[in-house]
């Protein structure tokens, strides 16, 4: 059929060059014309040689190969002529279809084994059905020629625009100057892309190769080589759109890459992404990287070692230092003995790192070591009030898995010269809108000197201990616990100075009193004291308050002991949340005063 | 004399059953009603706080697709992408995405809403009601469905 539309055309060319003089216009029709590349039927060319110069109008139903229905189109040529059998020239013409509208000049030479086409478009827009590939405002020519030697067809064309914008799902191409140029060779079914090149503004050049079957419609193999792009770019164009809903579809990035691809019967073979000196900023804040060299290779049948490494970044909140991290990445799993990130003048370390991508999920497990950080720069990198000692813990194993993270196990830190302990860790969604953290904590043994020295809140002297049960967070905001803080028993020094007994009554609230003869026990600098304790039962914004005891009005929050001592009672049982965290912000930020009733 | 007296006592008595019975059918369903109205819609948790402020980020983003009828206003309080034809080509890429975190995040609400009341059931309830809250706040020009069909406001 392909043969009988190339001797339909040849007739014409041939009518329509020897004998134009002798009449005013041409007409033929054609029943329906297949080809590999797709069908046109009913179609209807109209000469018209009336005028100053020989015009066209084709009306006909185009079907490309991989489109389900015919569509009709039309072409006008403003000038339409061949100044030689074998050539046409269409001027000032216009390609129009459903969603599509063409404003082009075309030069085909059309000879039983050579084919040319050189067509320039102006502000030319079209879409698909669903708008899944579109241009709009397109300015550029297609260069098109074929030759048969033997029975191989060699073929080449160069695609390029200078304005306009494309989208070709995911990709999207906004800015003009990019340049497609292809060639190959075609027998039978069996399209080979020798080389093509695309070379994309601000990104840089990137070539492939592929072997198509145009039957099955498949890619047998498909390789591209990017090399010294801009990671910008790349990102932007080809990266971002198949990481989309990840956590890595929000970047900001920068330097240089690059990248390589191949496939084999439409799966991924092996892949490989080298970045030089890149910066990357999650925009939401959750982490950024700068400086980064990494090589990240993947192979679909042998395992492949990552290296990447980084000068400074942060990860939700924390700042990391200088880093270097190896893996090993065999198909869809990395492994690794260690890895680990310092962070100020300690580390975190990862053991027994194994995760593995199953069903477009991640799942992964780990141990966590936390090498000593000195709490001094730790809290202010995280912009707690500053804090004295070191922190460092273990956590024995973490798991991750739909989206869940799961701790086994206790995960021990010490500060304030104690241990804190946190047991049946779990989040949710770590990364998302919504974070969800449920957690035991307790702590022991925690110096009252050091941890109220630290928050500013007047000097108590003694040991602290404390539980948290079913503390549940909320976007990192307490929504749940059942909090009891309290001094420990002991033989130890038990000083309340007399600033910390007005923050302590200042936290209890309205109602709250230093059961205190103020007339001459204001003139001690500092009480005795058997107890100080404060719990809270938190349900979303309301906390239960209580002391070391009850009473029948209210509860006892400090319990004297000895002379000179002092009480502080407190009476209002129920206290929003967020005064009591507004209380804990004055006192801790203002050092004010309170009045002691 | 004494007949009429006892007729019109009895059609007094049907008329009191009546309206003890109307009275009553009333009352329960204005208490019905209450319940329902109890859910409290502007609660205000962490979660909540989260889920929008994470949305308000994201409406600058999808104002311009609303605008333009590239994106409607379902029934049941999501968003859909309407007519992807009406997107600009940079953004037809992530219209997708961004749509379906938008839904993640109303999903999110109404169940946190539910949930913060106390009355994790009542989700379907509030998603109606926020669904009829989106439509009539939105703005001339806007599409949501109405039926199977979209309606313009």
């Amino acid at each position: 059929m392909c043969n009988f539309f190339r001797n339909a055309v040849f007739a014409l060319l041939a009518i329509y060059g020897g004998q134009a003089h002798a009449i005013s216009s041409i007409r033929i029709s054609v029943g329906q014309v297949s080809a590999p590349a797709g069908e046109i039927r009913n179609a209807a060319f109209q000469v018209d040689l009336k005028g100053e110069s020989p015009s066209l109008k084709l009306n006909a139903e185009l079907k490309p190969a991989n489109e389900p229905q015919f569509m009709p189109f039309d072409l006008r040529c403003g000038t339409f002529w061949n100044p030689r059998i074998g050539v046409l020239e269409c001027l000032n013409g216009m390609f129009s279809a459903k969603r599509i509208k063409v404003p082009l000049s075309a030069h085909f030479g059309i000879f039983p084994d050579d084919f040319s086409a050189n067509i320039d478009f102006k502000q030319a827009g079209f879409s698909d059905e669903p708008g899944l590939h579109a241009g709009e405002k397109l300015t550029g020519s297609i260069r098109v020629a074929a030759k048969k030697q033997k029975d191989l067809w060699h073929w080449g064309g160069l695609f390029n625009w200078t304005e306009g914008e494309l989208f070709w799902q995911p990709f999207y191409f906004g800015k003009a100057g990019n340049l497609f140029a292809i060639s190959g060779t075609s027998q039978g079914p069996h399209v080979n892309i020798g080389q093509a090149i695309l070379q994309v503004s601000d990104v840089g050049t990137m070539t492939a190769s592929a072997q198509i079957d145009t039957q099955s419609k498949k890619a047998e193999s498909v390789k591209v080589i990017a090399r010294d792009v801009d990671f910008a770019g790349l990102y932007q164009l080809l990266l971002k759109p198949m990481v989309e809903k990840s956590a890595f579809g929000n970047l900001q990035v920068s330097g240089k890459a690059d990248w390589q691809f191949e496939m084999k019967d439409m799966q991924p073979l092996n892949f490989e992404l080298n970045l030089r000196d890149a910066d990357i900023e999650e925009l939401n804040g959750k982490f950024a990287f700068s400086n980064i060299n990494a090589h990240i290779p993947w192979d679909y049948n042998e395992p492949q070692t990552l290296t990447l490494g980084y000068n400074s970044g942060y990860l939700l909140n924390l700042p990391l230092g200088t880093t270097q991290l190896q893996a090993e990445i065999n198909r869809y799993s990395l492994t690794a003995p260690v890895l680990r990130l310092p962070i100020l003048d300690g580390a975190l370390k990862f053991e027994d790192v194994s995760a593995a991508y199953l069903g477009q999920k991640w799942y992964w497990h780990l141990q966590m070591q936390l090498e000593p950080i000195t709490m001094n720069e730790f809290s202010q990198a995280l912009g707690w009030p500053e804090m004295q000692g070191k922190i460092d813990g273990q956590v024995p194993m973490i798991t991750y898995a739909n989206g869940l993270l799961n701790m086994d196990g206790t995960m021990n830190f010490n500060a304030f010269k104690g241990n804190v302990g946190m047991s049946g860790l779990r989040i949710e969604d770590p990364l998302g809108t919504v974070p969800k953290l449920y957690a035991n904590l307790h702590m022991r043994n925690i110096d009252l000197g050091d941890l109220t020295r630290t928050f500013n809140f007047g000097a108590i002297e003694g040991k602290l201990e404390g539980n948290v049960t079913d503390l549940r967070l909320e976007n990192w905001k307490p929504v749940y616990m059942n909090a009891k803080i309290q001094t420990m028993d002991g033989n130890h020094l038990k000083k309340v100075s007399q600033r910390a007994v007005e923050n302590i009554t200042a936290l209890g609230g309205e109602g709250t009193a230093a059961a205190l003869q103020r007339t001459f026990l204001r003139f001690f600098k500092e009480f005795n004291y058997e107890k100080i304790g404060l719990s809270c039962e938190l349900r979303q914004d309301i906390c239960k308050m209580g002391g070391v005891e009850s009473t029948p009005n209210g509860f006892i929050i400090v319990k004297g002991k000895g002379i000179p001592s002092v009480n502080v009672n407190g009476y209002t049982e129920y206290v929003s949340w967020a005064d009591l965290l507004e209380r804990m912000k004055r006192i801790t930020e203002t050092n004010s005063k309170m009045i002691v009733k | 004399m004494m007949k009429t007296i006892a007729a019109t006592l009895s059609l007094q008595n049907i008329r009191f059953q009546h309206l003890v019975w109307t009275l009553l059918t009333m009352t329960l369903f204005v208490l019905a009603n209450l319940a329902q109205a109890a859910a409290n819609l502007e609660i205000d948790t962490p979660a909540i706080t989260a889920l929008k402020s994470s949305m308000q980020a994201r409406h600058a983003q999808l104002l311009p697709h609303y605008n333009s009828g590239a994106v409607g206003l379902t029934a049941n309080g999501l968003i859909e992408v309407r007519d992807t034809t009406a997107v600009p080509l940079k953004d037809r890429g992530g219209i997708n995405s961004l749509v379906s975190a938008e839904n993640t995040d109303r999903n999110a609400l109404y169940k946190e809403i539910a949930k913060a009341n106390g009355h994790p059931e009542w989700e379907g309830e509030v998603r109606q009601t926020f669904a009829g809250r989106w439509i009539d706040k939105a703005q001339g020009g806007w599409y949501y469905r109405s039926g199977s069909d979209w309606a313009k406001k």
